[in-house]
């Protein structure tokens, strides 16, 4: 047995030690280091056993903000499935064997462009001068100019939908590809209709892609910033953005404070979503 | 396959997906056609007037053309890196029978750190131990959120290398370096490709990270990023422009044919 694993190890040994290094081992240092406290003298921190940054994150405005990225993440995520569902349900049952293909492909794109452009582009759509209020203008349905549009929470849950709606409909549409066709046929042969083929077969069928999709879009838009700093209005924040923004006073044992909460919110539900579902199951790599 | 939705709720789930798509593509679609309009104020050209002269304002534009060269450097060392790195990792999977999970999910995980919260904690620790910020930290930081991607990519491919392919050398004697070289590597060459330049991409259009990461010399993104919000110019459209097309085009080289590949495969 141990003979065996050897060159598994073996192999596992370089990728291994570049997330300990890169990964592991300064989100540790920077858990410990949420616990030391700031040393004005030599301008850093200085080991300690405080909880003085933890109790900071509860004053000053900062316990709002995690309450926003909470419920922006909440939104974001269900609108996400809403859309997601019926997309998958169009690639998996609905497309033709080229279509689905084309439509698989337009959904892999949103991975590797920039989040940063796809956000700056809502500018041009929403703003004052935008296309929405010029059509809107021009159709005579308004006098001027919508200022709610851009640089709101609105315009920030857009942009984190069009970012993240992906991270829903893969899970989904993998789901929807573990589901038995016979399943829906016999719900069919019972009486079902549609809507209740859906209600009482595919949807339960489908509660791992939902739980999936929902866990990835609410842990990528807890982790995200650049929606809010591209479409957010005035004082407009979320956990990350705060986190900048306590590092510019240089703020240490606080921005680190915040980054664990973070953290242990996101990892806990990453694996509790694995314990439950398998996320590794889900890519088609099963554990046995 | 039966087809008893009805018209209309087929109808409404048509209606549905295209929303999603409209969402993702047309903002930026819209971007890029702005950036072929000679008017400054943004706005859709007519066809008679469209032109490239923001195109090739870009070749003056010193900073940007400095930054998109680092960039370049950054995400060709970074794609190199990931993907050797990911192939190492994938293979461990291939080899490790009852603890794969475990594998899978450790190289997975890095993927969920929030780009802030990493490049935060790099750019801590760089610069205790001495390290100065430059192009190499900047690596550092895009290596590790490529290489899950990488690794999904590889994994993928490494599906169609049948167990018995395996043996069947090994019986003719082959020892494990050349059933790799001689039966694995051909048969994921497509997948490896696919990580290079997904590997590639993520690193070119990587922003977080890069912004606490950079040394003297900022990433495209970075530098974007300053300039977006500086009041924006017709440059920047067409700079935003040119490198989402480019992204949108190398993906849809890559994953066209990799898409018709799986779904000719044998059923998982």
């Amino acid at each position: 047995m141990n003979r065996s694993l050897l060159p598994a190890l073996g192999l596992a040994a370089l990728p291994l030690l570049a997330i300990l290094a890169l990964g592991f081992v300064p989100l540790m240092v920077v858990v410990v280091w949420s616990f030391w406290s700031w040393d004005p003298v030599t301008y850093w921190i200085r080991p300690d056993m405080s909880l003085a940054a933890y109790v900071a994150i509860l004053d000053a405005g900062r316990w709002t903000v995690i309450l926003s990225t909470l419920a922006k993440a909440l939104v974001t995520a269900l609108l996400c499935l809403l859309i997601g569902w019926p997309t998958a349900y169009a690639v998996h049952f609905l497309a033709g064997r080229r279509l689905s293909l084309v439509l698989l492909a337009l959904m892999t794109i949103p991975f590797f462009t920039s989040y940063l452009i796809r956000s700056f582009s809502w500018r041009l759509v929403l703003g004052r001068t935008g296309v929405i209020n010029t059509l809107l203008i021009e159709a005579g349905l308004i006098a001027k100019p919508l200022d709610w549009l851009l640089f709101s929470d609105f315009a920030v849950v857009i942009g984190l939908v069009a970012s993240y709606l992906p991270f829903a409909t893969f899970p989904l549409i993998l789901s929807m590809r573990r589901v038995d066709p016979v399943t829906m046929q016999a719900a069919r042969d019972l009486g079902a209709g549609f809507w209740t083929m859906l209600r009482t077969v595919l949807v339960p069928l489908t509660f791992p892609g939902l739980f999936a999709g929902f866990l990835f879009v609410f842990v990528m838009v807890a982790g995200s910033s650049t929606e809010v700093q591209m479409l957010g209005g005035a004082g407009a924040s979320i956990v990350t953005v705060m986190i900048n923004d306590v590092m510019r006073v240089a703020n240490y044992p606080l921005a680190f404070a915040i980054s664990t909460v973070v953290l242990v919110v996101i990892f806990g539900l990453v694996l509790a979503g694995n314990a439950r579902f398998g996320l590794a199951r889900l890519f088609g790599e099963g554990g046995a | 396959m039966m087809q008893a939705e009805g018209t209309l709720s087929r109808l409404a789930i048509w209606t549905i997906t295209a929303l999603g798509l409209i969402v993702i593509y047309a903002p930026p679609l819209y971007l890029l056609g702005v950036s072929f309009n000679p008017a400054l104020q943004p706005g859709l050209p007519h066809l008679a007037d469209l032109t490239v002269k923001w195109y090739l304002a870009l070749s003056g534009e010193t900073q940007l053309v400095a930054a998109l060269e680092q960039s370049l450097l950054i995400a060709l060392v970074t794609a190199i890196l990931a993907t050797l790195l990911a192939l190492f990792a994938a293979l461990a999977h291939m080899e490790l029978h009852q603890r794969r999970t475990a594998w899978f999910l450790t190289v997975l995980l890095p993927m969920f750190v929030p780009g802030v919260i990493q490049g935060l904690a790099l750019s801590a620790v760089f610069q205790r131990a001495g390290i100065k910020a430059s192009m190499l930290t900047v690596i550092g930081g895009h290596l590790l959120w490529a290489l899950p991607f990488a690794f999904i990519v590889i994994l993928t491919s490494l599906s169609v290398v049948k167990r018995s392919y395996l043996m069947a050398a090994a019986d003719l004697g082959a020892g494990r370096l050349r059933q790799f070289l001689d039966i694995t590597l051909p048969l994921i060459r497509p997948g490896l490709v696919s990580a290079f330049i997904f590997a590639f991409l993520l690193s070119l259009n990587e922003f977080t990270r890069a912004f606490y990461l950079a040394g003297r010399q900022n990433t495209l993104p970075v530098v974007l990023f300053g300039k977006m919000n500086a009041g924006a110019s017709p440059t920047i459209y067409a700079m935003s422009g040119a490198i989402f097309l480019v992204s949108v085009l190398c993906v849809a080289l890559v994953a066209g044919p990799a898409l018709l590949r799986r779904r000719a495969g044998p059923a998982e």
